[in-house]
């Protein structure tokens, strides 16, 4: 008999404990969620009054975006950066996760290190590379010159500006993949190393064959999380590019961003957000799927 | 090595002796990588922080000798900076307790009690958590001109609950699962209530986690650019808008946005370097496996 009141009580405990973070967290991302979709339904422009509560072609926005050569260039463009980005991050984290994969105190010492890259201030790291891709007071394009080099400006040649930036990004991403793979390196047993080592493995078989296999989980995971964060970068291209040379770096987030807070049309803005909210969606879903943090930290 | 009691056995198995050497050897030659390559990594942080040193007439000079100045410190002050710094403060502070103090307790019931919808509000988490910034920023824009929170503190700390209440549920639940269910019971049976028990019993035992959950939050508020930018006009002005507003409007004066940097930078810095072994989980935050 008090068992069972205990349990209820237990029960009705963590409910209250339970119930404040839903309510703040429906209000801040479930309301505001819904009234994105909401208004991607109407041509809302502060510009009309009463153009909010215009549902009559509820699905204006979408097409209007299908037959939008700027929109569908910028995701063209987003497509590229995020595979340079997340490719370069990948083989960069990866590659120096198993050059500097022993454990010491010194090398906790660098790892440490490694961490400040992707803690900066993400207006920080544009200053940063909004300096080093400057003519003029960039030592980047005075060590190119010296040798021999004769580099124009990356960032406003429109063939260079967006792999410019997506450098930018691996430096500031490389990391976390670096982290992510020394950690799921330094978890696994050393039998299976062995007895590779007893078979006659060459380094080259060692990666492909014991050490991959062991790591591809949380490598997938990484991977994925950072080709979601890639399809948001902002303050670098807002500080380095904002968008050109013409629109050679407008990628989806970016243009989202125009059309909604430089030209006022809030609904077609809403609508190239709500579809980017749905890709994240899906490959959150996979991301899930695939098991998460407990593939990497556990 | 060179102790008498292990000579002999030197002698009697060679082999594992040099192969421990070479080891040894190659030890070193990954550290001397490793520090290499962290060098080469920071460097352009090195180079930001020496260009905030520079006296202005010297900043277009690439060579590295020069008289280091504190000038472009001293300027931050009159452009108003500091005022965008306390906004700064004021909003990543205020969020963080907000959500810490929302966001605990919802941890630990997730922790401890078997929610039927457990596994849709890990999913719930993790979208908040991966969502582009833009989808909350046109409702929230919309909302706070309406509200009239625009370009405040208040506005902030509410925006700032996005990402900062999914973080402090996700990262505090595994906190919790790793503090052992049993001292809790034993309190129980000494007549404490289910709250009683995970204050004075379970929340002293996650404390550290609690640290650092709370640095990772205040980390991520500092480091927001995005909502500051289209959320304020100028009362509430966060640092990192501010440097951009010097850029935009002050002319080019890269000794002045170097220093602002660098200052906006270091708090990060200091954090970061209590917190280094939990940012990456915290980073991670929102992976989900039930």
């Amino acid at each position: 008999m008090t068992a069972v009141t205990w349990s209820a009580e237990q029960r009705r405990a963590f409910t209250l404990g339970l119930l404040p973070a839903l309510i703040v967290l429906a209000a801040v991302t479930l309301g505001p969620a819904c009234y994105l979709v909401i208004t991607s339904l109407t041509p809302l422009t502060p510009l009309t009054p009463g153009s909010g509560l215009d549902f009559s072609t509820p699905l204006a926005n979408y097409s209007q975006a299908l037959l939008d050569s700027s929109f569908v260039h910028s995701v063209w463009l987003q497509l590229e950066l995020s595979a340079i980005t997340v490719g370069l991050q990948t083989l960069v984290g990866l590659g120096l996760a198993l050059l500097l994969n022993i454990e010491s105190r010194f090398m906790e010492a660098v790892r440490t290190g490694f961490l400040v890259p992707m803690v900066l201030p993400p207006i920080v790291v544009a200053i940063i590379w909004k300096v080093l891709y400057t003519p003029g007071i960039s030592p980047l394009y005075a060590v190119l010159n010296a040798l021999g080099i004769a580099a124009g400006s990356l960032v406003t040649d429109p063939a260079t500006a967006l792999p410019a930036l997506a450098v930018a990004d691996t430096w500031e991403w490389f990391p976390f993949t670096l982290l992510m793979v020394l950690a799921a390196l330094q978890m696994m047993p050393k039998e299976p190393l062995e007895a590779a080592r007893i078979d006659g493995a060459g380094a080259w078989q060692m990666f492909w064959y014991v050490r991959l296999p062991f790591i591809r989980p949380a490598l997938t995971v990484v991977v994925l999380f950072r080709l979601i964060d890639s399809i948001k970068a902002f303050p670098l291209i807002y500080v380095i590019t904002n968008g050109g040379p013409g629109q050679a770096t407008e990628v989806t987030n970016y243009y989202a961003f125009i059309q909604t807070f430089n030209f006022a049309y809030w609904g077609y803005g809403s609508a190239i957000a709500t579809m980017m909210v749905l890709g994240v969606f899906v490959l959150s879903l996979i991301v899930a799927r695939l098991g998460g943090t407990q593939a990497v930290t556990e | 090595m060179s102790t008498a009691a292990t000579a002999p056995r030197r002698v009697a198995i060679p082999v594992p002796v040099r192969r421990r050497r070479t080891r040894h050897w190659r030890r070193h030659a990954i550290h001397g990588a490793g520090a290499a390559l962290l060098f080469l990594a920071l460097l352009p942080v090195l180079w930001l922080v020496q260009m905030s040193f520079r006296p202005n007439a010297d900043i277009l000079n690439a060579g590295l000798i020069f008289a280091p100045t504190l000038d472009n410190y001293w300027a931050l002050g009159s452009a108003g900076f500091p005022a965008s710094f306390l906004n700064s403060l004021l909003a990543s502070t205020g969020s963080t307790v907000l959500s810490l103090v929302i966001g605990v307790p919802a941890a630990f019931s997730l922790a401890r009690y078997r929610f039927r919808a457990n596994k849709q509000i890990a999913m719930w988490i993790l979208v908040t958590r991966m969502a582009p910034p833009i989808a909350f920023t046109i409702p929230f824009f919309l909302a706070f001109t309406w509200l009239g929170l625009m370009d405040t503190v208040s506005g902030l700390v509410l925006i700032y609950l996005t990402f900062n209440l999914a973080m402090v549920v996700w990262t505090m639940k595994s906190f919790f699962d790793a503090v052992p269910r049993s001292l809790e019971e034993a309190a129980w049976i000494d007549g404490a209530g289910v709250w009683q028990a995970f204050l004075r019993v379970t929340l002293p035992l996650a404390a550290p986690g609690l640290a650092a959950t709370g640095i990772l939050c205040f980390i991520l508020s500092w480091n927001d650019f995005f909502f500051a930018l289209i959320l304020t006009r100028t009362n509430a002005m966060t640092a990192p808008v501010a440097i951009v507003n010097f850029m935009q409007y002050a002319g080019w004066e890269w000794g002045k946005i170097a220093a602002a940097g660098v200052v906006v930078l270091l708090p990060v810095l200091v954090f970061t370097f209590f917190v280094r072994s939990y940012l990456v989980r915290g980073l991670m935050a929102g992976g989900v496996k039930e």
